[in-house]
């Protein structure tokens, strides 16, 4: 008996497990037969990826005392101290 | 953390050191402005460390901190209404020059060294998409694919039931490749 061929396109969930290398084997089936998903599945790798690349960026130096300038730390007798 | 939220002093310090380039980072791309970054950053970190006694550690710290920031990004953009500035003008303009004059403007000539820095560093492609999509999408693209939080941490840190959020990245991340396409085409 021939299988029934899996038409069920992939969902974004998916899409984004098969980015990761996490798609089950089953789901894997339809991407090799689909030419949209695979399509749809290189450009979320691709976008994936780039994000994942962005850049962290740094405030000016000197943020930490900035902020300690301006948090009240709890003293042990109950107070603040600046 | 425990020592932190005995008052420690330099617990404190190590917590903004830790957070301090994610926290901006997210801040930064929500509002696109260092010097505004840097002072929601700030605001963050005092209403954080200042309440630190009742942070609950049955949440992750990060998601706290990340829902104090994202309040303050979305407070600011909701006040300035600067959300509604995309990068091709606003979507109020109805002829290419109402659109032209209405554009944010970068990399343009006679920018101040701070300005030349911001253009420099979200000038890209993917930055520049990014700032095209609303702050609420914004916020949920960039906590998954850029800190990695997970779909149930970004509906805590954002109140959002969990399939809002996955509709909202999913929506993103297609609006991101119609950029990206559009873009190259």
């Amino acid at each position: 008996m021939t299988p029934t061929p899996d038409t069920q396109h992939l969902t974004p969930d998916e899409i984004e497990l098969w980015a990761q290398g996490l798609l089950p084997a089953a789901r894997d089936v339809h991407l090799a037969q689909c030419a949209e998903c695979r399509q749809t599945a290189e450009r979320e790798r691709k976008l994936l990826r780039e994000l994942a690349q962005l850049p962290r960026f740094a405030p000016e130096f000197g943020f930490v005392e900035r902020v300690m300038a301006k948090v009240k730390i709890p003293t042990p007798s109950g107070g603040f101290k600046s | 953390m425990a020592w932190a939220k005995r008052g420690h002093d330099p617990a404190f310090r190590e917590l903004v050191r830790r957070y301090e380039r994610p926290v901006f980072s997210l801040l930064y791309r929500m509002v696109r402005d260092r010097t505004l970054a840097e002072d929601l950053a700030q605001e963050t970190f005092i209403k954080v460390l200042n309440a630190i006694g009742t942070y609950n550690p049955q949440y992750k710290f990060s998601s706290w901190i990340f829902k104090i920031a994202n309040n303050a990004a979305i407070d600011h953009l909701r006040k300035r209404e600067i959300d509604t500035l995309s990068l091709d003008g606003s979507p109020h303009a109805r002829t290419p020059d109402e659109m032209s004059a209405t554009a944010l403007q970068l990399g343009d000539r006679g920018e101040s060294p701070l300005q030349q820095v911001e253009s420099r560093e979200l000038g890209g492609a993917i930055e520049r998409a990014i700032a095209q999509l609303r702050p609420e999408y914004r916020a949920c693209i960039l906590l998954r694919h850029v800190e990695g939080h997970s779909y149930e941490e970004i509906a805590e840190i954002l109140d959002l039931p969990l399939g809002t959020v996955k509709t909202y990245i999913h929506r993103a991340r297609n609006e991101l490749r119609g950029y990206l396409q559009d873009r190259k085409e």
